[in-house]
Parts: structure tokens; C-alpha cells; sequence
């Protein structure tokens, strides 16, 4: 596991100032927040600013998980790192952990900002925490699902179809309140959309262990159709 | 002794995914390498050596045949902790070069200790030691020509694949560089090179194959590659120049060629008029004769 590791902090490291820029936007933000105050439209504006942060992060990680492979043929880079001796399907959990390294970090960050803001509006902050987790279980579906479509795909397309698989029966669920609990990262996203500082409020675990296990899924299939590419053919 | 790479009637056609057009790589190709040999894989631009390198490494997949990388048929990623590659237009991440080299081997499963002192060794090697702390993005083409190579010594391998080695070096390194590969062969390395500075390989490669068109047009080794059986060379003293015309007079020599069968003829008409023949051998021609004309054959075929 410790080129996984090794490949995985790579993976950080090559895109560590957006990953920064990000984490000074929930910064950024939350001390846009902070002016918001006590009344019913705080805590809905509170409400807003979380369930935003959720999603930025699933788009971010799409984005950049579905790159991956791409830049790295591009650069020719993947040659060296393929030529030792790493599998095709440990590169791509390579990406994944580096992905979900990423969101536990963002996690942190949200965590603390959350629980700063939340004091300052007087909320329960014990829904911060569990939304943290989300962050941490949306971004790992996100990044697997978007590794599985950019082994065929390119990374503009595979970050839209990842987009799309997430946003499209979210939105239908908001209006016809039809499940497609079978769908990855769905149940995240349902509950994301259901958050309330209210103590009724809480983390289906179910959820997040479906969300563990829909990647380890997608990590599956996506070493399958790398495993049958050709990765030393010009990109372009 | 079992071969250490292996390609068996290996084929590999390149299809564009909208017209489904087909560009054959490689064609049929068949080639073994033994262990402890500096292999020369020579061919002109197109003519499938890259594509064949990157099949045994298991970048690519073979339209057909099969190959084996140390005994382990092609795309085995334990197999590749035994191997060191370096690709044409080497390119790396942007770091020190000692944190490079240590990425790289514990890549390959090196341990921190063993990899510390492999690091110096390597570093050492390529002339770069005093580097070492530098980020790699600073160094000029050849620098990072030698940090590929010694990025693909650093898991002391058993074959080294180098894909145009010296393609980026001044004559200095190149010379540097033809040193490295003799002690890496002499430390019982075998070595797979693919390169166009034919000089280069004519130097330290024991046998040398010439690929053209995906095909293997000639294959053995390099001084039998370099003798031409058709034509021989003959020494002679005491003979009057205009007696074979296009001789040369070498220090009071007499040096020309004849064709093959017809040096029997040349040595009577010499020992006839009572000169002496000092020597007749084939002619040895340069490896960019043998190569132009393996080039233009397949370019005929």
C-alpha cells in the first residue's frame, strides 16, 4: 500500500494550490456568513452556506480526479510511474485516495469554520460534524465515479457525466419525490438537500458505508477498463 | 539460459477510434534477448521501436503474439521492480532530484535504507551528486536526461530498456553515458537500447536487430553485421597502383577491394609479378552503410 500512499500524496501535491484556493474560499465564505446574525433568515443563509460547501466539493473532486489521468498521459509523466512496479488498478486508487485525502482536509477546514460560524449564530454545531462526513463520503463517490468515466472518456466529458449522474435524479427527486436510492451518491445528496441545525437531524450511516462501497465498486470497474487502454498513445 | 526478453510473433495495429483506420506497428515481430548482453534495437523513424519497448512494459496491449519480461508474460507489475526504464523525451515531476529518485524506488517497493544509499550510489553515477538538493525543473535536457537514467538504476535493475539514451547529451556526457551502460553491463545488466547514434551502438552493443516497417530486417551480431561477405579487402606491397584501378597506396602499401570470388584471381595476378600480399579480409563497412541499406530494402518492400 505504500506506493498507493506515495502515489496518492503525489497526486495532492500536484494540485495543491486549487485544493488551497478552495479551502480559502470556505474560509472566505464563512466569514461572509458570520454577518448574518440570530434571526430565521441566518439560519437559513447557515443552512445555505453548508449544503454549498457539500457540493463544491463533489464538483471539485470530480474535476480533478477526472483529469488525472489525462494531464498524466499528457506529460508523459505516467510512463515513469507505470514503467515500476504499480499496477494499472493502484494507480487509479492512487487517485482516489488522493481525492479522499483531499476532502478530509476540506472536511477539517468546513468542520472548524462550520463550528466558528454556528457559535457565532448560536446553532447546535453537532450537525456540522456529522456534515463533515458527508463531505468526506460525497467527495469519495464523486472522485471514484469520475476515475471510472475518464478511463474512456475524456476529462470534460467524464466530469460532466459524473455531474450529471449526481445532479439529474437530485433534481427530480426535489420535484417528484422519487427515490433512485440504487444511484451513486444519491443518498448523500438527499440528505445534504434535508439538512437543518434542527437535533432531529441526522447522518444515515447506511449512506455512507453505500457511498464506501459504490466506490470501491467504480474503483473496480474503472481498473478493468484501464487495465485494457492503451496509455502510451497521444492523448490528443 | 532462459531469454530475458521475449517477443513471439508479436503484432500490434494502432486503430483511430472514428474511421477506424488501422496503422500496423508491428508486424510478426519475433526477438530475444539474452542475459548480459547490450542489445541495439535500431530502426528509422515509425518503425514500431517504441511501440515495442512500450508493449513490454505493458503500456500497450498486442493486437497478437505473446512476449515475456523476465520469464513473465508482458504487463506484470511485480516483474517491472526488476526493470529499469528510460523513455525518449523523459519527463518528470518538479522536485529536488533526490526526492525525485526516492519517489521513484519506493515506487518500486525499495526499502528507505537501502533506497538513502542507492540514491548516492546512483547520483554518483550520472555525475549529479552535487545536485542532489536541486529541483530537476532547473536542470538543463542532458541533466535530466541523466536523472531519467538514474531514476531507472535506482532499483539496481536486471534490464535496462532505454529508449534514445543519448539523444540530449553533448559529445562529453555522451561519452559519460556510454561508460555508465559498459560498467552497468560489466555489473551483469542486460541492456535493451534503442537509439539512432549508430556510432553509439556500433561501440558497445553485442548484437543489434534493424527494425523497418514493424519488421525485423536484420538481426545478429554487430561485427558480423558490419562484415560484407560480398566484397573483400586486399594489402598488397610491391604492386603498381594502375594495376587495380581505384587502389589506394597506404604508407607504401597497396589497399583495394574486389568482389567476392574474384580475389583468388587478384592474388595470382599479384604473386605473379612478384609482390606480396600482406592481407585479404571482407570488408567491414560502418553500421550507417548496413543500416541505410536495411532501411532502403524495407523501404522498396
Amino acid at each position: 500500500m505504500k506506493p498507493v500512499a506515495l502515489l496518492a500524496l503525489n497526486f495532492l501535491r500536484q494540485h495543491r494550490w486549487p485544493v488551497l484556493i478552495l479551502f480559502a474560499w470556505i474560509v472566505l465564505t464563512a466569514l461572509g456568513a458570520a454577518d448574518f446574525g440570530r434571526d430565521r433568515v441566518a439560519v437559513d443563509d447557515a443552512v445555505f452556506y453548508v449544503q454549498q460547501l457539500v457540493v463544491y466539493v463533489c464538483v471539485f473532486t470530480a474535476f480533478l480526479a477526472a483529469g488525472a489521468i489525462h494531464n498524466e498521459r499528457k506529460s508523459r509523466r505516467i510512463l515513469l510511474v507505470l514503467s515500476k512496479a504499480i499496477s494499472r488498478g493502484e494507480y487509479l486508487l492512487a487517485v482516489i485516495v488522493g481525492s479522499f485525502a483531499m476532502a478530509a482536509a476540506y472536511a477539517l477546514v468546513f468542520g472548524l469554520c462550520g463550528v466558528w460560524l454556528t457559535a457565532r449564530a448560536q446553532l447546535s454545531s453537532s450537525g456540522v460534524w456529522q456534515m463533515a462526513v458527508l463531505i468526506v463520503a460525497g467527495a469519495l463517490i464523486s472522485a471514484a465515479v469520475a476515475v471510472f468515466f475518464s478511463t474512456f472518456l475524456s476529462p470534460y466529458l467524464a466530469t460532466a457525466l459524473t455531474l450529471l449522474l449526481f445532479a439529474v435524479p437530485a433534481a427530480v427527486h426535489a420535484q417528484h419525490h422519487r427515490g433512485f436510492v440504487w444511484l451513486p451518491g444519491f443518498p448523500i445528496l438527499v440528505q445534504v438537500a434535508r439538512f437543518s441545525f434542527r437535533p432531529e437531524w441526522a447522518v444515515n450511516w447506511m449512506a455512507i458505508v453505500a457511498a464506501v462501497l459504490e466506490s470501491i465498486v467504480f474503483w473496480g470497474l474503472a481498473a478493468a477498463v484501464f487495465e485494457r487502454r492503451d496509455i502510451a498513445v497521444p492523448v490528443e | 539460459m532462459p531469454d530475458v526478453l521475449d517477443y513471439d510473433r508479436v503484432t500490434k495495429d494502432y486503430v483511430t477510434l472514428w474511421s477506424r483506420q488501422r496503422v500496423r506497428a508491428l508486424d510478426n515481430f519475433s526477438l530475444s534477448l539474452e542475459r548480459g548482453e547490450i542489445f541495439g534495437f535500431l530502426g528509422p523513424n515509425g518503425a514500431g521501436k517504441t511501440t515495442a519497448i512500450h508493449l513490454a512494459l505493458g503500456f500497450m496491449r498486442m493486437s497478437s503474439g505473446s512476449g515475456r519480461l523476465l520469464e513473465k508474460p508482458f504487463g506484470e507489475a511485480k516483474t517491472r521492480a526488476r526493470v529499469g526504464f528510460l523513455p525518449e523525451n523523459v519527463a518528470l515531476y518538479h522536485r529536488p532530484a533526490n526526492e525525485l529518485l526516492r519517489f521513484y524506488g519506493a515506487l518500486n517497493g525499495i526499502r528507505p535504507q537501502r533506497l538513502r544509499q542507492r540514491c548516492r550510489e546512483v547520483l554518483r553515477q550520472v555525475e549529479l551528486e552535487g545536485e542532489a538538493d536541486r529541483n530537476v525543473a532547473k536542470f538543463s535536457r542532458g541533466m535530466q536526461q541523466r536523472i531519467g537514467l538514474a531514476q531507472a538504476l535506482i532499483n539496481d535493475p536486471e534490464l535496462l530498456i532505454l529508449d534514445e539514451p543519448t539523444s540530449a547529451l553533448d559529445p562529453g556526457a555522451r561519452v559519460a553515458m556510454r561508460e555508465l551502460l559498459l560498467e552497468a553491463n560489466r555489473a551483469g545488466k542486460t541492456i535493451f537500447l534503442s537509439s539512432h547514434l549508430l556510432s553509439e551502438v556500433e561501440l558497445i552493443c553485442h548484437r543489434v536487430a534493424i527494425l523497418v516497417k514493424g519488421r525485423v530486417m536484420k538481426l545478429g551480431r554487430t561485427e558480423e553485421l558490419l562484415v560484407a561477405r560480398d566484397r573483400y579487402e586486399i594489402v598488397a606491397r610491391g604492386v603498381p597502383p594502375e594495376m587495380f584501378p581505384g587502389s589506394q597506396m597506404r604508407d607504401g602499401r597497396l589497399v583495394f577491394t574486389v568482389p567476392a570470388g574474384l580475389q583468388r584471381d587478384a592474388l595470382q595476378r599479384i604473386w605473379a609479378i612478384g609482390g606480396e600480399v600482406l592481407s585479404v579480409h571482407p570488408v567491414r563497412r560502418s553500421l550507417e552503410e548496413v543500416f541505410l541499406e536495411m532501411t532502403n530494402q524495407g523501404a522498396d518492400a
